[in-house]
């Protein structure tokens, strides 16, 4: 068992730090998390600058093979995912680079690999996701919006939701429903990429409770898009998604922004006195602190193994759903914490009123994004017992 | 960075799990445990010295075989997994760890030979009334006194001292500017005179004792480190010993997931296993999450500490929270096999009550939680 690194991987990591730290100094005010980068005009543009910054260095195309454009390891990637979560930094469109490369190296033909993949990695092209609809949650292979066939083209009708970024996207992928008379709802399903500026598509925004513009609601009316980009084949489309379970990831950006949060905290309470004590000097702060601490520091280490065995070509999957439903919870838990501790200023928005920028009246609400998008912890606890520990499906 | 057992490590692991299986069935736990007068089996502790385990981090020239922490936690694991019984951890980590890292030469000559081969059983006398592992909570004197130390004083929760040979008595030499100012180690002979020893009645049945001290004289030669500045070999013992500890968690944690799964599959209610309701499944996913998070970082600390790499923040962040891990998987344990898991017939009983007196050894969690803040920097 060896956790070091080599000489050369520090070396790599520090350059993704000093990047990525000096990246942070050009942050737009109250920049944070995921919800940032789509909600306002400004934060989209801080998102883009910071990709085409990292295309220029190559690094959006960590591990990938070289014919298309890759350089690095595997866990150059996860070196590069710790910094940017460290820093909070944006510039790697999660669906783009994080679920279609991958999908379109497993699954894409040559002709796709060759169209996308270069621009994905040049920063030229953002994704969204348009899996879910409004009755098909967890459940997703009940989606209902359909693709029918003429010629050359799918005409697509029906509705998906939790469109994240789908406003400023600028192509989308997407599981339709190709063959509505299949025999189980596995079948007839298409995973299907097209132009978000398709004539026929129309998208409204679903505000999060703290009015930020990250979801959105996306109409088809008879939009008609081509048939060549189905990646995959036609009807198979529930096996192309499946292929995303082995891809890297390991959480280690969420475990890297809390560490940095717990930082922030330290630093916060070693400054600031209630009652004429240094907020450090409490007890209960210091114990439950120090508790935070713990469970990051065991996320980190599991999902280092993660990392470890995705580099070395080993499934690790349920492991990676372990890491994921943990760090969601922790998400939580910290975000209560520094809540907690904050006291009356816990509930302030970015004013001159709100310690830390406002952090925590934000993360207090947006720590769902964690456990509750790319598979709820709910359904993460299933992929665990079922496949982890061989514990029966109830039908 | 290679995050998985080497070929050596997973040698040793099944190597050890294989023969306390075989030796070391739940029907001997219960004996030792209710053997009042040793508590560890003989036959065992012989095997295990031939098997080179007693010497297992002690350097070649002393006899051991030179491995490093990270073996020796493998071991660990796999006796928390099989619970053995007995004066191993006592003897490894309270005994040859701290004489290892402080003993003079003529001391590691004189005794880890014999640690090695088995002939000596070791434990160390920390912990006093006050039930702290803070330096304030220790009261015991030593005085000099022509060559000797006269010790006088209470030990608690020393285990398996019922049957060791020699301990590691931690007295205050003077009194210092700060509780932990003025402390030093004592290699003391149990036979000396005035040395009176009792088993504590305890949870875990793991032959903790009371050990009185009364006018004992320890030669001076004896002394473990440096005279009145054992603090920081006693912090060591703590950092090292919790990690260990918790390795031994690890193990337990392991396979009370196992019972409880393979339980779940075989209970039928309802005209189903009860592991098809996923109001149990996802306590299970939880348990799983719990020991998988608990093995990769003491894993990942008994790493650093084998490569020397200063990690006091790091144990401590292992034993605060393995303690909290192991406990509460224990407790589901129990409530998942209902109430023949409360039976003392059943084995889950016996890893729910190590649970909890591993929580207390080296520090209980708020302890160590305390030691994490102050590393992590918060102003005291």
């Amino acid at each position: 068992m060896d956790f070091k690194l080599t000489d050369e991987q520090v070396a790599r990591r520090n350059e993704f730090f000093e990047v990525c730290g000096e990246l942070e100094k050009k942050k737009p005010a109250n920049f944070s998390g995921i919800e940032s980068i789509y909600d306002s005009d400004e934060g989209w543009q801080y998102h883009l600058n910071c990709a085409k910054e990292f295309a220029k260095r190559g690094w959006i195309a960590l591990g990938w093979p070289s014919e298309y454009g890759g350089q690095g390891s595997v866990m150059d990637r996860v070196f590069f995912a710790e910094a940017r979560g460290y820093y909070d930094t944006p510039g790697v469109d999660i669906f783009g680079v994080a679920m279609l490369a991958p999908t379109l190296l497993g699954a894409g033909s040559e002709e796709m690999k060759r169209e996308f993949l270069p621009k994905i990695a040049a920063a030229e092209i953002m994704f969204c996701e348009l899996w879910s609809e409004p009755n098909a949650g967890s459940d997703l292979a009940a989606l209902t919006t359909t693709a029918l066939r003429d010629g050359d083209e799918y005409v697509l009708n029906g509705q998906k939701t939790w469109s994240t970024g789908a406003h400023r996207s600028d192509w989308a992928f997407a599981l339709v429903r190709t063959d509505p008379h299949a025999e189980t709802k596995h079948r007839g399903l298409t995973f299907l990429m097209f132009d978000m500026k398709t004539p026929g598509i129309t998208v409204k925004p679903i505000l999060y409770m703290d009015r930020g513009h990250l979801y959105n609601e996306v109409f088809f009316d008879d939009a008609r898009v081509p048939v060549k980009y189905v990646v995959g084949e036609e009807n198979k489309g529930w096996g192309v998604t499946q292929l995303l379970a082995g891809f890297e990831r390991s959480s280690l950006d969420a475990i890297m922004m809390m560490r940095r949060q717990l930082e922030g905290l330290v630093e916060y309470c070693n400054e600031t006195k209630v009652g004429g004590e240094l907020l450090a000097k409490n007890p209960i702060i210091r114990n439950r602190i120090a508790e935070l601490a713990c469970q990051v520091e065991a996320a980190r280490a599991l999902a280092y193994r993660v990392a470890d065995q995705q580099a070395k070509n080993e499934m690790g999957a349920i492991d990676a759903s372990a890491v994921k439903v943990f760090a969601g919870d922790l998400s939580a838990r910290l975000a209560r914490l520094g809540a907690d501790i904050l006291g009356p200023y816990g509930q302030v928005r970015s004013s001159k009123w709100a310690p830390l920028e406002g952090f925590y009246e934000k993360q207090y609400q947006q720590y769902f994004i964690l456990t509750v998008s790319m598979g709820t912890n709910e359904i993460q606890r299933n992929i665990i017992a079922w496949y982890g520990l061989g514990l029966p499906r109830m039908r | 960075m290679d995050i998985a057992f080497t070929e050596e490590q997973e040698m040793l692991r099944t190597m050890v799990s294989d023969f306390l299986v075989k030796e070391c069935p739940k029907s001997i736990v219960r004996e030792l445990e209710e053997d009042e007068e040793k508590g560890y089996s003989p036959q065992i502790w012989k095997a295990m010295a031939d098997l080179g385990w007693l010497g297992l981090i002690i350097p070649e020239e002393y006899g051991g075989m030179g491995m490093t922490f990270q073996e020796l936690t493998i071991i660990l694991e796999q006796m928390g997994a099989n619970i053995l019984p007995g004066p191993y951890f006592s003897t490894v980590v309270k005994g040859a760890m701290p004489i290892l890292d402080a003993g003079s030469e003529e001391q590691k000559r004189e005794f880890l030979p014999r640690i090695a081969s088995g002939e000596l059983i070791f434990t160390m006398a920390l912990l006093e009334a006050d039930g702290t592992y803070d330096a304030s909570g220790i009261a015991t004197k030593a005085a000099p006194q022509g060559d000797s130390f006269v010790i006088n004083g209470t030990k608690l929760f020393v285990e398996m001292a019922h049957v060791a040979d020699y301990l590691i008595c931690v007295a205050r030499t003077k009194d210092g500017a700060s509780p932990e100012d003025g402390l030093t180690l004592f290699i003391v002979d149990v036979r000396s005179p005035g040395i009176h020893c009792e088993v504590i009645p305890t949870m875990g049945m793991d032959k903790l004792c009371e050990v009185r001290f009364e006018n004992v004289a320890v030669p001076k030669k004896d002394v473990l480190g440096e005279l009145d500045k054992g603090w920081p070999i006693i912090e060591q013992v703590i950092e090292k010993g919790g990690v260990a500890k918790a390795a031994e968690s690890i193990g337990g944690m392991q396979t009370c997931l196992d019972m409880t799964v393979t339980y779940a599959k075989e209970r039928v209610q309802y005209d189903r296993p009860i592991g098809a309701f996923q109001a149990l499944q996802h306590i299970m996913a939880d348990m799983w999450i719990a020991t998988q998070t608990s093995k990769y970082l003491v894993y990942m600390v008994a790493w650093m500490e084998s490569e020397g790499i200063p990690c006091a923040k790091e144990a401590a962040i292992a034993k605060a929270y393995v303690n909290e891990a192991y406990k509460w998987l224990t407790d589901r344990t129990v409530q998942l096999h209902g109430g023949i898991g409360t039976s003392r017939d059943h084995d889950v009983g016996l890893y729910y009550r190590r649970a909890k007196t591993a929580d207390i050894a080296f520090g209980a969690t708020d302890f160590h939680r305390e030691l994490v803040a102050d590393r992590m920097g918060l102003l005291r």
